[in-house]
């Protein structure tokens, strides 16, 4: 792969004794939708926070946007989180501000753009991921988890990044809310050429609109490639996983 | 960087769009398009031949600006666009219909303001008066059915209210013995009646100011801590779990905290008055010149058991409201976090206010009982 956006290398995490990822590897290319899978507990989400500079590995090197993740000063660390979103599991809207307000904040914060024009770019970004204008005005409390999700996707996509990081996109939606999400994703990947980067286990949204599987099993990668080509796989994790959807469906 | 230009072909307006739109430059791109001065609703040619990149935001801008002019989508058409760049132009059009969002805002005047308060601390009393019948409906269900009493979360809540409160109620009242023995003894001093010390700070010690002071400080300590414990429980929807498992969030939560810093409270009044008088003695004996002996004899002779009583006998009273309006902010906390901060602050704004108000009625009434 040429000129990876995130690239893993040989990173290893220990909470004490216990090893949450031993030798974990993999790269994603610009422009992919890439879905990270793995049990409760197999350092889905540690791993991301790793990548965007949240948590520090114990060993291995994370390089995201050409970017040495955990050699960077701090200015270059923050410098480098304006070119990613990150959407958090639940949302984590700031909830003494209202809708309009979190939207707002990234603007405000590294843009110089006058009140004038950010009050109508957050319109804008609240219709992109398909909420009606006067969300804006609510405070976070008063959405329901698809609408939190939602809004916090318009924040993780305000200062138009290359890469986004979506930890459970769609848990908690009902499965319509969660295709819709889907939609919106590959829509935003389609039109922007944004890389995508997934932590789930819901299997709806890996065969509708992901590229690439990667699967983290037992503290390493246990299978990297297109949905079809994992789910083919003989290992035991994987049987298991892909046969309890189709008992579910 | 010039952006945009425009220029009309065979009768037509065609806008040439040049370089990197990107959300960086959208302060001077803003600015470019409106020294275009154009004036629509006209048909307009978007030539992309010399764009380089584009993202949403200037894309949005750029067709705000020309929807201004009144232009539609059968009215703008797009040449020489890249299709990823075409894609996104697309993607922006269909997604901009809604106008802008303004957050909402409401301001009051001064008369409407001081309406509004008053309105809300009206409804604040009321519910905290029905909070507190429903705790004595619940306490009452608790004497017909002692077994729902929850021993273990009481004593649990008493160690952190009572037990882990000492060291602060001794330092505090200590301090403030010291302190009112010297003011009294400077004065007292004057007249050669530095013995009269002995009277003013028994009575003042354990008649008033122990039971205030430590009735603030476990409103600080504990009525913030019960506020701020259910509060999270509530956002977490423990609280709704609690019931939904058949128990009453009030047994479960309130009583156990209720019944804790009822018994808590005059243990720490007693301590308070000890420590109070302890600071009391040290002064006397070190500025006045008055003998722990003779301070302790005097003491007895003079300061009435009901002084102490007194003092001891409200600190239930107040427990009963710290508890109620600290058990009562945290149940009412909406699910975010902003909520259990706001509630916590109230709660001991609201706590030390009710026990200096009731303190003042105590000492009112007590005067006119002639106790």
């Amino acid at each position: 792969m040429e000129n990876p956006v995130l690239r893993v290398e040989s990173v290893v995490t220990r909470f004490g004794r216990s090893v949450v990822h031993d030798g974990v590897s993999f790269a994603v290319a610009r422009g992919e939708i890439v879905a990270l899978i793995g049990g409760s507990g197999s350092g889905k989400s540690v791993l991301v926070k790793e990548a965007i500079g949240l948590s520090r590995p114990t060993a291995g090197r994370i390089h995201l946007l050409d970017a040495d993740v955990w050699g960077l000063t701090r200015e270059e660390l923050n410098a480098l989180r304006r070119r990613f979103g990150m959407l958090f599991q639940d949302g984590a809207l700031f909830s003494s501000l209202t809708v309009a307000e979190n939207i707002a904040v990234p603007f405000r914060e590294h843009t110089d753009l006058p009140d004038a024009l950010i009050a109508p770019l957050v319109g804008f970004k609240l219709s992109l991921v398909g909420l009606p204008a006067d969300t804006g005005g609510k405070r976070p409390a008063e959405l329901s988890g698809g609408m939190r999700k939602r809004v916090a996707l318009a924040r993780a996509l305000a200062l138009e990044p290359e890469v986004v990081f979506l930890d459970e996109p769609t848990s908690g939606l009902d499965p319509i809310n969660a295709r819709a999400f889907d939609d919106l994703v590959r829509a935003l990947r389609d039109s922007l050429g944004l890389t995508v980067f997934i932590v789930t286990h819901d299997l709806d949204s890996l065969l509708s609109i992901v590229d690439r599987v990667i699967v983290l099993s037992g503290g390493k990668v246990i299978a990297d490639g297109p949905v079809r080509e994992v789910k083919a796989m003989a290992h035991p994790w994987i049987k298991e996983y892909f046969s309890a959807r189709a008992a579910a469906t | 960087m010039t952006w945009i230009r425009h220029a009309s072909e065979n009768g037509g307006s065609v806008l040439y769009l040049t370089g990197a739109w990107r959300l960086g430059d959208l302060r001077p791109i803003a600015a470019a398009l409106e020294s275009l001065s154009l004036s629509g609703p006209r048909p307009f040619v978007l030539d992309g031949s010399g764009l380089e990149e584009m993202d949403t935001a200037a894309a949005f801008i750029l067709y705000r600006y020309l929807a201004s002019l009144g232009c539609t989508e059968a009215t703008v058409s797009l040449r020489a666009v890249e299709p990823r760049l075409e894609r996104l132009l697309d993607l922006v059009r269909e997604r901009m219909q809604s106008p802008p969002v303004r957050a909402r805002s409401m301001h009051r005047g001064l008369l409407g303001r001081v309406g509004a308060s008053a309105v809300n601390v009206w409804r604040l009393l009321k519910a905290h008066n029905a909070f507190i019948g429903m705790i004595a409906l619940e306490l009452l269900d608790l004497v017909r059915r002692p077994r729902l009493f929850r021993a273990r979360e009481t004593v649990s809540q008493f160690e952190t209210v009572c037990l882990d409160a000492i060291p602060v109620v001794c330092l505090i009242t200590f301090l403030i013995g010291v302190v009112l023995a010297y003011l009294l003894g400077v004065q007292a001093q004057r007249f050669g009646a530095g013995i009269f010390v002995v009277d003013g700070v028994g009575l003042a010690i354990c008649r008033e100011l122990s039971p205030i002071l430590v009735a603030v400080v476990v409103a600080g300590r504990s009525g913030a801590a019960f506020t701020a414990q259910i509060g999270a429980m509530k956002v977490q929807e423990e609280v709704d779990a609690i019931s939904t498992l058949g128990l009453s969030p009030v047994q479960v939560l309130v009583i156990p905290r209720l019944v804790a810093i009822t018994a808590a409270l005059p243990l720490l009044v007693f301590v308070g008055d000890l420590m109070g008088i302890l600071g009391g003695i040290g002064v006397a004996s070190w500025q006045l010149g008055i003998a722990p002996s003779v301070f302790v004899d005097r003491l007895h002779s003079v300061l009435p058991m009901s002084a102490f009583v007194v003092g001891v006998a409200k600190a239930p009273v107040f427990a009963i409201v710290i508890a109620a309006i600290a058990c009562r902010m945290g149940l009412v906390v909406s699910r975010d976090a902003r909520s259990v901060g706001e509630n916590t602050t109230s709660t001991v704004v609201q706590c030390i206010v009710s026990v200096i108000v009731l303190d003042a009625v105590f000492a009112v009434a007590l005067q006119r009982l002639g106790i």
